[in-house]
Parts: C-alpha cells; structure tokens; sequence
C-alpha cells in the first residue's frame, strides 16, 4: 500500500487517518454513486441516510475543527462536507432521487441494480395500494359519497402537504367524482394544478436557459414558448422566448411574445425596447413609437430607443 | 483556565448574556442584578452615555435622546419600505446618510450614530457585566440574530461586535440557538423538534433534526418585521385612536406621550398574559387648549387585546404552515414545540400553537434565556470543543443575481445547508468587454427589483477577445455565519479577476475602525477611575453605617424626631447609589459628603432621644 508523502502531515492538528481520508474524499469524483459517498446501499430507507450523512457531518465539518490548525487541508474539509450535504439533499428528496437514480442505473452492478428496483417496486407497490383504495371509494353509494369524498380530499390536503403534488391532484379529482358540489373540493384541485402548472414552466423556463447558453436558439424558443403555455402568467419565459424570437430573426413571434411579457410584467424595460425594435421592423411605425415612448418614460437615458424613435 | 466565550441574544427589547461555567450554561446577571438588559440606549441631560434599565427609565422624560428597538433598523436601507414603516413608530430621530449612500443614522443629542454603533453600545455593556461575573477580560463572543435576518442584517449585527471590541466567532440563528438549549445534556436518540420564535421585533419558525448531538436545521423562514413591538403598537392605535376623536389631538404625534403609551401598552401586555383585565390610567398625558390638561383612563380586557392582535398570530401561523411544508412534516409528526420569545406568554398564542400542533408546548426551555444559553453552548462547543455537538444550518433565503429583463435567478436555494458554495458563468456580450457588472440578490421573488440588494460587483481588466469568448466562472460562498463572498475566475486563463464591492449596506472599514477606537476609549475611561472606586468603597461604607442605624432611626421618628430628616436621607441615599450605576465620581463625592454630615447629625439625634426626658418616658 503505498503512503502519502509525509510533508502532507507537518503542521496540522488534524489525525493522519482523517487526513488520508479527506485525500481520498478530495480524490473522488463523478465515478462513485452518492450513495458510496454517504456509505449507504442504494435501496436505504429516509432515516438510514440521515443518520449517515449526519454521522459523516460530525468528522467532516468545519466546525468540527474550529480555530484549529487545519493548514493545507482547511479546503479539503470544506469540500468534503459540501460533497456530502449535496449528496444528501439530492437523496432526501424523492423526486430528485428517483431522477438521479434513473441516471445512475445505467453505470450500476447488476446487485445494486436490483437494490434499487427492489426499492422503486415497493414505491409502486404503495401507489398501486392507494390508487386501489380511491376506486373502491369511488364505488361508494348513495350519502356515504359525501363521507367518501371528504376522506379522499383529507387524503389530498395531507398528500399535498408531504410534497406528493400529482397523488394530491389524482385523489381529489376522484373526491370531485364523489363529491361535485362541494366548493372546496374544486377550488384546492385547481389550485394544484395551476401550481403544477407553474413549476413544470419553471422547470422548462431553467431547459430553455441552458439551451440557450449553449447557444441552440430555436430548440430555446420552443422550450420557452412551451413554459409559456404552461403558465401564461410567467412573464420570464414570455420574455426570453421574444428574446430568442427575436435572435433568429423571427420578428412576428418576437413581437407576439414581447407584447405578452410586457402586459404581465409592464416595467420590463428591456423587453419592451425588443418590443418596439420588433414593430420597427415589421414596419408597424405607429406602435414603434408608442412602445418607444413608454420605455423613454421609464428609462430617459436609454440611448438605443431614442435613436430607434428618431429612425421611425 | 480556557479564554471564556459568551453567548449574547441581541433582543429587539431586552439582551441576555450566558456563559459555560465547569460545563454548565449559566445566564450571567447584569451589575445591577437582573438577567435581563433592556436594549435602550440614550444620551443623558449632562451627555453620559445611558444603557440598559437606566436608560429605559428615563426614555419618557428624554424621549428624542433614548433609541430603543434599533435591532429594526440594523442593515437596512434608508429607502426601503420597512425603514420607513419603523419610522413611524420610533420616538427618535432617524436621517438618511448622505446623497451618495442609502444608509441611515439616528439622531443622539448633536451627533448622529449608526444602527450598528448603537447595538455595539448594548454589546459593549454586556460584555462589561460578563468580565465583572467573571472576573476577566473578555472577547470571544457568539452573538444570535433571527433566522430570517439576511446578509447586511447579519453583516451589521458582526460589526456592532467588532465595534465593541469583541471578536465575534460565529453569528447563530436565535431558535437553533434555542433547540440547543433545549437538546443541551439531554441522551436523545433521535427527534424532530420546531421553534416558535416570536421576539421583540422578529418572528422566526425553524424545524431542526436531532441526532446524537447533532443539530441539523430542516427548513426555516419568518418575517423579520413582525414581532412583540407590533402588539404593543395595537394597543397604542387602541388607546389613541378614540382619543384622537374625542378631543382631536393624536398622541402618537407627540414624542413623549407616545413613549408613555409605549410603555403603558407593553405593561398592560404583560399583565394580560396572567389577568382577564387592566387598568391602563395616564394622567396629564396631553393639554387641550384652553380646556386644560387630559387624562386617559380605560380599561383594557384581554379579549379585546386578543381581538387587535388576531391577525398577527395568523401571520405567524400562515409561516409555520408554509415552513412544514418546505420540511416536508405534518404538525403532528413533530416530538416537541418549543415557544422561544416573551411574546410567546400570551395566552391565545399558546392556545393556537396547542391547537394547530395537536401538542402541549414545551416548557422546556425559559422563552427569555433559552437563546444566549444556547449561544453560549455553541461558543463552547466551537472554541473547547468541549461537548460532543454540531450545528448544521441552513441559510434562510435564496441567493442569486440579476438577469436579463431585470429577472432574478437563485444559485444557491434557501434552506441549503451552510457552509455552501455554488457557481455560475458568465460570458461576455460585446466584443473586447473589459468589465462586467453582476448584481447579487438575496430572496424569493422572480422579479429581482423586489428582493434584497446584497451589493454590485464589478469585474474589471477583462481579458480583451471576440464576444463569448471569455468566460468568467463566479463563485459564491455561504459560510456558516451566513455571509455571503464572492470571487471570480477567468476559465480560458484559470486567472483570479478583481472583484470591487460597491458598500451596499452599514459601515465602511473605516468607520468601523474609527467607532472601535472610540468605543475602547470610552470602556477605558469606564474601566481605569481610580477616583471612582475609591468613592465607591467609602460610599458603601456609609450605605452600611445607615443599614445599621436604621431601625433606630425610625424609633426616633416615631418618638418625635419626625419623619422628615429620614425621608431626606432616603433621597439621598438613592441619588448616591445612581450615581454609582452612572459613574459620575464628581456627584458622588459631594454626595457622600453630605451623607457623612447626615449621618452624624441623624446619629447625634438618635443618641439624644435616647436620653433626652421626652424619649425615655420609662
């Protein structure tokens, strides 16, 4: 086994097989799973991934060594720690778990493979369970639909509450089936799904940007004008998708798009200068400078929309 | 014997201090004996410095010349909305800074001091009560902010410590601070706990994990304008208001009768919290014209203050709500509430807080120490590492910048656990870009104007090339104190760029470095008087000579010496001991003259009315 250069232990208080440790730790990269970060299997429960990482926080904390002489491994400490607590917000959210889990399939042993699957079936299992027992109030007769209904929608609140958004929403569309008269009912169900709404368009609108950085413009467009339909009142992705409209040159949509983020968002200066470029050159001079004129309002040194308002 | 650290919970209203002694937190009483310290602070008629319950006392008769509630105004911004809401209520004076600068400065007698130089004054008192506890110097100090205070609030909270020359280790969240209390000593295996923190000024909600020692926050989130200050400000609209339209004058205008209302509102506040009702009587409180001087005398019944302050307990409740759904947890699942905050005595709070938990809260804890105890545990446990414990907060809100379209974009979420770090690259727009500006943001909202400004960097002596192709990767850092840095690389070159910060908030190096040098001044002159003390000792001397003679000296005023000679002494006797508190060497000399004189006197006559015929009728 070959040993670390002993420069490495001169001048710190830290003990040599926490210092090989952190050297190791510092070393790992992208090749091991989060869950050989945290030293769990990849079907652990919740709480075993807690006590790990917390058990693992104690050693690697800064704080653990506070105002000791750490020298040249004072970074190493921090790193290790950031590694594990990425490592657990990613493992303690179970949308974002089922996704890295998806990612990290492909690379997985044949035995990790089946920890995993063992632990998505048993996931299923219990949707399966619930989705069984919704029907079979769904089959409910006569006034015990109302007691039926209110169970499902008590069901909803608490599902809605733990994070389970589309659990929620399936089980009060089935207490709506139960139940159509009562407001409540409606009025929590349409809220879910406007939210459900709101962050898919989120999550397109944060697509859309990565897209656009790597500078594929039209895919851009399309994903921010999806996030748009998502959520007509997300006036980011409205804006962005005028800005890429704009960039390849399509000055209808641009224009379209523009005028919907400003509607939402009127102090949007920027976009309501694109606005008024895209007007201008669509050759619609009247609504140039009626556009041109608001941004003036609002931003009397902006150079570019005082020499557009002198053009048209 | 190992440096001592204390803990110090820097209240919208009162401040506490603590300390591990032989491993035990121990709250440290102040010189006058309270554990408590209001957090007052004012300019006497004859331009001493007041602090603490001396300065609280004579805040109606010097309303404009006493700051109370300034943790409201720490780190903020003269513009902004909640500056000017706060405004209104304080009985002093508050100016903008200058043109150049959107800070603010309060108005003490003929010179202005900012938030932090205040709140230092505070600080700079306690830390005095804590070396005459322990009878040592004393520099190493935790100090507590709410959890929802944001960079420039935590960053002016670090300075007024520096300012009061105390090294400030670690700036810790006041209901984390409060769970270590609560988690300190105790074998618990594992337990999801909240705090309901409702201070002063502030109101925090936290979920916190506990394992094996360690404490790991969950989700946190409040409302750092929502606080026991707002309940006060309830009754006084309640007291006022018909007031103003009976004889149509409006006392909240007036300095020094809104400070009487002030104090007259937190005292039937408290009362309330163990009586159904409260007598709440101002003689003189305002003059009519020519109808001569006003009284106010009402009667103020729990149910009605419950009434006026119904929708603020909603508001705490809407946050707690909002929080356990963040921490994923139903209110049921949680093993223990704890209530954190004098507020939190009143008793519809309690009653809501039972109700929406399903739970007795936890008395545990005392709501008024719990966090400088807790503080004070995590100075120990940072500096001797002496209990097997370790905190893992999480930062309150979200970090981000500003984009195109003046839109905001989070990099680092809020509730991600601190220390952090997380990067972004930027490329450059234009050809032969040399600079960049970057606007760094701290909340919630998707529209950047409407969240916090942590500050503007500037990124100069860009390298020149095409457009794109200079990428500049931005690295931002979270420490545990929740405070935000910033650096900057060049990816092509692997080249650390300059980065200027543009002050966006407090204090420049500068001026805290001038307030320090005043301030260990002034603790100096506090300090090295040996004038003061050696009037000090003669003046307890006499105090003892009057506590032995008393007994016979009211005999005698009873037997005919009557009682006005022993009211006189009274009165002196108490103006000396003030002097003490102020430290005034030169009224305390001639103080303790004329009690000598007293004494003799006093004493000549006890001993004559002994002998005298009159008094020996035996």
């Amino acid at each position: 086994m070959a040993t670390l250069p002993t420069q490495a232990s001169g001048g710190t208080d830290l003990p040599p097989d926490l210092q090989l440790e952190l050297r190791t730790f510092e070393a790992v990269g992208r090749d091991i799973s989060l869950y050989d970060l945290l030293g769990v299997t990849p079907d652990a429960e919740g709480g075993t991934i807690r006590r790990a990482y917390l058990d693992r926080s104690r050693r690697y904390h800064p704080d653990a060594w506070f105002r000791k002489n750490v020298g040249e491994f004072g970074p190493l400490l921090s790193r290790a720690f950031q590694k594990l607590s990425a490592a657990y917000q990613v493992l303690s959210d179970e949308d974002a778990r089922t996704a890295y889990d998806q990612v990290l399939k492909k690379r997985l042993s044949h035995r990790e493979r089946e920890a995993m699957e063992r632990r998505a079936l048993s996931r299923e299992e219990q949707e399966r369970r619930q989705r069984e027992s919704r029907e079979r109030l769904l089959r409910t007769k006569g006034f015990a639909r109302i007691g039926a209904a209110h169970k499902l929608y008590e069901e909803a609140l608490e599902l809605a509450l733990n994070g389970e958004r589309a659990q929620a929403i399936a089980a009060l569309k089935a207490a709506r089936e139960l139940d159509p008269r009562r407001g409540e009912i409606a009025q929590k169900l349409t809220e879910l799904e406007r939210e459900a709404a709101r962050s898919r368009s989120q999550l397109a609108l944060k697509a859309g940007r990565e897209q656009e950085e790597k500078g594929d413009l039209p895919a851009a467009l399309k994903t921010y004008s999806q996030s748009f339909q998502m959520d007509p009142t997300n006036a980011a992705a409205a804006a962005a998708a005028a800005r890429c409209a704009a960039a390849v040159g399509d000055h209808q949509q641009a224009s379209t798009f523009a005028a919907r983020a400003v509607e939402i968002a009127p102090d949007d200066v920027d976009t309501r200068f694109l606005l008024a470029s895209a007007f201008a050159t669509l050759g619609l001079k009247v609504k140039a400078r009626a556009e041109l004129t608001r941004v003036l309002q609002a931003k009397t040194d902006h150079k570019e929309a005082r020499a557009l308002l002198k053009r048209v | 014997m190992a440096e001592p650290v204390i803990g110090i919970d820097l209240g919208t209203t009162n401040s506490v201090v603590a300390t591990v002694q032989a491993g035990t937190p121990v709250v440290i009483p102040n010189r006058s004996g309270y554990r408590l310290t209001p957090s007052v602070v004012a300019i006497a008629k004859n331009g001493k410095r007041l602090v603490g319950a001396l300065a609280r006392r004579q805040a109606v008769t010097n309303a404009e010349r006493t700051v109370v509630s300034v943790k409201r105004l720490m780190g903020r911004k003269w513009s902004s909305r909640s500056t000017q809401e706060a405004l209104a209520r304080l009985p002093y004076t508050v100016v903008p800074h200058d043109k150049q600068r959107d800070d603010l400065l309060i108005q003490l007698g003929d010179s202005t001091c900012s938030p932090p130089e205040i709140s230092a004054m505070v600080l700079a008192e306690l830390r005095f009560d804590a070396e005459a506890f322990l009878g040592q110097t004393v520099t190493k100090a935790v100090i507590t902010v709410p959890a929802y205070f944001n960079d420039s609030q935590r960053n002016a909270t670090k300075d007024a410590g520096r300012i009061a020359g105390l090294d400030v280790i670690r700036i810790i969240n006041e209901p984390t601070s409060a769970s270590l209390a609560y988690g300190f000593g105790k074998q618990v295996g594992e337990k999801q706990i909240c705090v309901f923190d409702l201070g002063g000024g502030t109101f925090d909600f936290t979920v916190l994990h506990m394992y094996k020692g360690v404490f790991e926050v969950e989700a946190t989130g409040g409302d750092s304008l929502l606080g026991g200050d707002d309940f006060d400000n309830r009754i006084v609209d309640w007291l006022a208001q018909p007031f103003l339209e009976k004889h149509g004058i409006d006392l909240r205008k007036d300095k020094m009768s809104l400070q009487r209302l002030r104090d007259a509102a937190e005292k039937a506040k408290c009362e309330l919290s163990s009586t159904q009702q409260m007598e709440i009587n101002l003689p003189f409180i305002a003059t009519a014209q020519g109808a001569g001087p006003l009284h106010l005398q009402v009667t103020l019944a729990r149910p009605q203050l419950e009434a006026a302050t119904l929708d603020l307990i909603d508001r705490c409740l809407g946050v707690c709500e909002q929080v356990m759904a963040e921490a994923k947890v139903k209110p049921t699942q949680l093993g223990d509430v704890l209530l954190v905050g004098g507020q939190t005595r009143m008793p519809l709070i309690q009653a809501r807080v039972r109700q929406m938990f399903g739970r007795e809260p936890s008395k545990a804890v005392n709501p008024d120490e719990a966090v400088a105890l807790g503080a004070a545990i995590q100075g120990a446990m940072l500096l001797h590492q002496e209990q097997e414990m370790l905190l893992l907060d999480v930062t309150p809100h979200s970090l981000g910048i500003a984009i195109a379209g003046g839109f905001f974009q989070s990099i680092i979420p809020k509730n991600t656990t601190v220390p952090t770090s997380a990067h972004h690259v930027f490329t450059t727009v234009k050809d032969d870009q040399t600079s960049a500006k970057i606007t760094v943001l701290q909340g919630e909202s998707e529209i950047a104007a409407q969240n916090e400004l942590l500050g503007e960097f500037m990124m100069t002596g860009l390298r020149k090339a095409k457009r794109g192709e200079v990428d500049i990767d931005v690295i931002f850092d979270i420490s545990a104190d929740g405070i935000v840095s910033v650096s900057a690389l060049d990816v092509q070159t692997g080249l650390r760029q300059s980065i200027t910060v543009t002050a966006s908030s407090g204090l420049t190096e500068e001026e805290i470095k001038t307030a320090t040098k005043a301030n260990e001044e002034w603790m100096l002159g506090q300090k090295e008087d040996p004038e003061f003390h050696k009037h000090k000792a003669r003046a307890e001397e006499v105090f003892r000579q009057f506590d032995e003679l008393w007994p016979r000296l009211k005999q005698a005023a009873a037997d005919g010496l009557g009682h006005e000679p022993v009211q006189r002494a009274e009165a002196a006797l108490s103006v000396a001991r003030l002097q003490i508190q102020q430290k005034e060497t030169v009224g305390l000399a001639s103080s303790i003259d004329r009690l000598e004189r007293m004494l003799g006197a006093l004493r000549g006559a006890v001993e004559r009315g002994l002998v005298s015929p009159r008094g020996g009728s035996t």
